[in-house]
C-alpha cells in the first residue's frame, strides 16, 4: 500500500518524520500571518482594518502573533500546539458555528481543520527541523 | 511506550477523518448542490470547478475510510496546490488576502499524508493486518 515508502532506500529527507516539521513550518507561517494582519495591519485585511487590541480579535490576534511565531520555528510545540488547538475551537464555536451548521457554509472549514492539526502536533510533536529538537526537548 | 507514542498515530487517523469530512462536503456542494453554496449554483459536471468535485467527492470519501491513503493524498496535494496557484494566488501573494488559506493549509495536509500513511484507524491498516495474518 505504501506509495513513497515502501523501499528502504529513501532519502532520510522524505521520511514522514521531516514532512511533519515541513507541515509545522507553513500552519505556523499561515497562523503568523493571520496574527501580523489583526495585530500589525500587514497584510492589510479590510475585515481586521478596525481590530483593537483589547477586543476578542485583538487577543486572538495575539495569541496568533506570538503562537505563530513559536510554531514556526518549532519551540515548545506541544504545549504551543494544545493551546491553539484550544483556541482555534473557540474560534470555530464562536466566530463560525453561529452561521450554519455545515463549514463549506458558515466559512469555519480552515478553524476545523487546524483544530485537528495542531492537536495531533500535541501528540506527534515538532519533528526534526525545529528549535525543539536543536535543544533536545522532545 | 509513552501515551504521545501510542496515541499519536491515533489522532493521525482522526485527523484524516476530519480532513475527509471536511473535503467531501466540497464535492457534494459543487456536484450536488447539497449543502447549498452560492457560489457553486448552476455549476457544470464538465467544468473545472465540476472536475475538482468529483476529486473533492471520490477523494474524501477515501479518506474517510482510509482506503489508498498514501496516493489518494498525493493526488489531492496536487489538486490543492493546483486549486491555489490557479484560483487564489493571481489575486494576492499572501494566502489570508487571496483566501487562499484553505487551500495551502490543506495542500499541506495532505502532502504529510502522503508520507505518513493513514494511521491505525483506516481500511489501509485492516488490509495490511491480514495480509500479514495471510503470511503468518
Amino acid at each position: 500500500m505504501a506509495l513513497l515508502n515502501s523501499s528502504g532506500a529513501m532519502p532520510r529527507a522524505l521520511s514522514a518524520f521531516s514532512v511533519l516539521s515541513v507541515l509545522r513550518i507553513f500552519t505556523g507561517l499561515e497562523l503568523l500571518e493571520h496574527g501580523t494582519s489583526k495585530i500589525l495591519g500587514f497584510p492589510a485585511v479590510p475585515s481586521f482594518a478596525h481590530v483593537q487590541i483589547g477586543s476578542l480579535a485583538g487577543a486572538g490576534g495575539l495569541i496568533e502573533l506570538v503562537g505563530g511565531i513559536l510554531f514556526t520555528i518549532g519551540l515548545f510545540t506541544r504545549p504551543v500546539a494544545f493551546i491553539l488547538s484550544g483556541f482555534t475551537a473557540a474560534a470555530y464555536f464562536m466566530a463560525h458555528a453561529g452561521n450554519g451548521f455545515y463549514p463549506v457554509l458558515n466559512g469555519g472549514e480552515l478553524a476545523a481543520l487546524y483544530c485537528f492539526v495542531f492537536l495531533y502536533f500535541v501528540f506527534a510533536g515538532a519533528g526534526p527541523w525545529s528549535a525543539d529538537a536543536l535543544i533536545g526537548r522532545k | 511506550m509513552i501515551p504521545s507514542e501510542i496515541w499519536a498515530p491515533r489522532i493521525l487517523s482522526i485527523l484524516r477523518i476530519v480532513l475527509g469530512l471536511i473535503l467531501l462536503q466540497y464535492g457534494l456542494a459543487k456536484l450536488f448542490g447539497w449543502p447549498a453554496v452560492e457560489m457553486f449554483e448552476n455549476l457544470k459536471w464538465s467544468s473545472l470547478f465540476g472536475v475538482a468535485g468529483f476529486f473533492e467527492l471520490i477523494g474524501g470519501s477515501l479518506l474517510i475510510l482510509g482506503l489508498f491513503t498514501q496516493p489518494v493524498a498525493f493526488i489531492l496535494s496536487g489538486e490543492m496546490a493546483s486549486a491555489y496557484f490557479i484560483e487564489h494566488f493571481p489575486h494576492s501573494f499572501f494566502p489570508v488576502q487571496s483566501e487562499g488559506d484553505l487551500a495551502v493549509a490543506l495542500c499541506f495536509t495532505f502532502f504529510y499524508f502522503a508520507f505518513a500513511g493513514g494511521g491505525p484507524w483506516s481500511l489501509d491498516a485492516l488490509l495490511a493486518k491480514r495480509k500479514l495474518d495471510a503470511i503468518a
